[in-house]
């Protein structure tokens, strides 16, 4: 029984030397290849902007029936951002409206004309829809200083009643603060936005919700009444930086359900073609209270 | 008369599209080398483009141009100094566009890519008067970095980059990345005798 296991153990013995041998002369690869396993990611379908660069940061557009806040200080370039919006839309073929609740659509209309990718036929066509929410409030009898439910469920049938008429897939309001300044509830605001974008979704229409802030730095809010932000679907903040007394616009998606995008900090400049986009420059975007250059 | 460094024209005729040359130039030979890079690259190789001048205002610099016979209707001036002069805006060329300071980097670099875009000529180039000057205003970092994505921004749409600087009012750090990132030198720097 002992010379068995004996013989055994020096058989055993042999066969490990042989494969370290082998191993040793003709050693295997550490990192052999796997190969890879096919795997197919649903992707949503995308409402491509058309604006320059943003498409690229949101890894090719919108993503569709999706509502997104652009959050901005004043002179951002929130109300051009989101006319391009519409206006490459159109272009596209599409029906779009902007609702204007913070100057009258005549005004709005005469700015955006310096805008080559502006054209006046578009509106004139009907692909583009300028609704004055004074004129809606007036039709709707809504013509006091504060909404209560009923008020709410009204304007929201409004819209979503010229969105499904007109076959709307592109829709502006502008500014759904002004328009929040007059529901007096933070719940009845919750609600207004949760059921329009709700609506407005299973009708396969993509929103721009401007807001308007007071500052984009990092611990301010992406919105005036602190819950918009919560319902909606993407935050775009806009922002001026300040280097060395000058004001830089830039642009930063900070959040955007249904896609991968980048959150970096984008320059921006609102040139007769539209808004273009480059990534700002870092040592030029630091937050570091001791570098030279500021916010 | 004015005469031009023809060895630079010479030097032009091996770059391509998509590079980026760097011109050294000295305090006193300036314009002359300046003058003799335009001129090949509008005449003997038809091309367009970008002029930003942070070292002067644009006015002046066209008027030099063409007090020499260089025509630059097909050159579209970025002016970063005019701003900063009270009037210096208050000219009549249309090809002529002012950015607020010289600090305003992307928006040079993005004013840049407006201007490419609604140019006519099919192959353009991209000057850049000069890394010192920019070097006044900004911190080192922040110009190397502006550098490199300048550089890499125009060699992936195949626009021609030069870049002048004068080496010895260029921040050390600028000009190694510089060195690095640029594919030709054309070297026409002064020599510092210490």
């Amino acid at each position: 029984m002992t010379r068995l296991r004996v013989s055994i153990r020096l058989r055993l013995d042999g066969l490990f030397a042989l494969i370290a041998y082998k191993h040793f002369i003709n050693p295997r690869p550490i990192l052999s290849p796997v190969p890879m396993q096919s795997t197919s990611i649903y992707t949503r379908d995308r409402c491509v902007t058309g604006i320059h660069g943003l498409d690229e940061i949101l890894r090719g557009g919108i993503p569709y029936g999706s509502t997104v806040l652009a959050a901005g200080t004043c002179g951002s370039g929130k109300t051009t951002l989101a006319m391009e919006f519409l206006v490459r839309g159109a272009l596209a073929g599409e029906a779009c409206a902007h609702f204007t609740a913070t100057e009258p659509s005549v005004k709005l209309l005469e700015n955006i004309r310096q805008y080559a990718f502006f054209d006046m036929n578009m509106v004139d066509s009907g692909l583009i829809n300028v609704f004055d929410m004074d004129v809606l409030y007036s039709w709707l009898g809504l013509e006091k200083a504060s909404f209560d439910l009923d008020d709410v469920h009204a304007l929201i049938k409004s819209i979503v009643d010229i969105v499904n008429t007109i076959g709307v897939t592109r829709l502006v309001i502008d500014s759904v603060t002004t328009l929040c300044y007059k529901i007096k509830s933070e719940q009845l605001i919750r609600d207004f936005l949760f059921t329009l974008g709700k609506k407005l979704a299973t009708l396969g229409c993509t929103t721009i919700l401007i807001s308007e802030i007071t500052s984009a730095t990092e611990n301010a809010h992406w919105s005036s009444f602190g819950v918009e932000e919560a319902i909606a679907d993407g935050i775009i903040v806009m922002g001026d930086a300040e280097r060395m007394g000058h004001l830089l616009r830039f642009l930063q998606v900070v959040k955007m359900r249904g896609t991968a995008h980048s959150r970096a900090k984008h320059a921006i400049e609102l040139t007769p073609l539209g808004v273009m986009l480059i990534p700002m420059l870092k040592w030029g975007a630091s937050t570091d209270k001791n570098s030279r250059w500021g916010q | 008369m004015f005469e031009l460094d023809q060895r630079i024209a010479e030097q032009l005729t091996q770059v391509s599209l998509g590079s980026a040359v760097q011109v050294r130039v000295g305090t006193s030979n300036s314009f002359m080398v300046t003058a003799s890079t335009i001129l090949p690259l509008m005449q003997m190789f038809e091309m367009g483009g970008v002029y930003i001048s942070a070292s002067r205002g644009a006015v002046e610099i066209i008027q030099a141009f063409e007090a020499i016979g260089i025509d630059v209707s097909n050159i579209h001036f970025l002016d970063l100094v005019s701003s900063g002069v009270l009037g210096g805006t208050d000219v009549e060329y249309s090809n002529i566009t002012f950015i607020d300071s010289p600090i305003m980097l992307e928006s040079t670099l993005l004013r840049t890519l407006y201007v490419l875009r609604t140019v006519n000529s099919q192959r353009n180039f991209v000057f850049l008067d000069s890394v010192n000057a920019l070097a006044i205003y900004n911190d080192d970092r922040m110009l190397a970095e502006y550098l490199h994505t300048f550089i890499n921004t125009f060699r992936q749409r195949e626009v021609l980059s030069v870049i002048l600087n004068v080496p010895d009012q260029t921040p050390p750090l600028v000009l190694a990345n510089l060195d690095t990132y640029c594919t030709d030198l054309v070297d026409r720097g002064q020599v510092v005798l210490m």
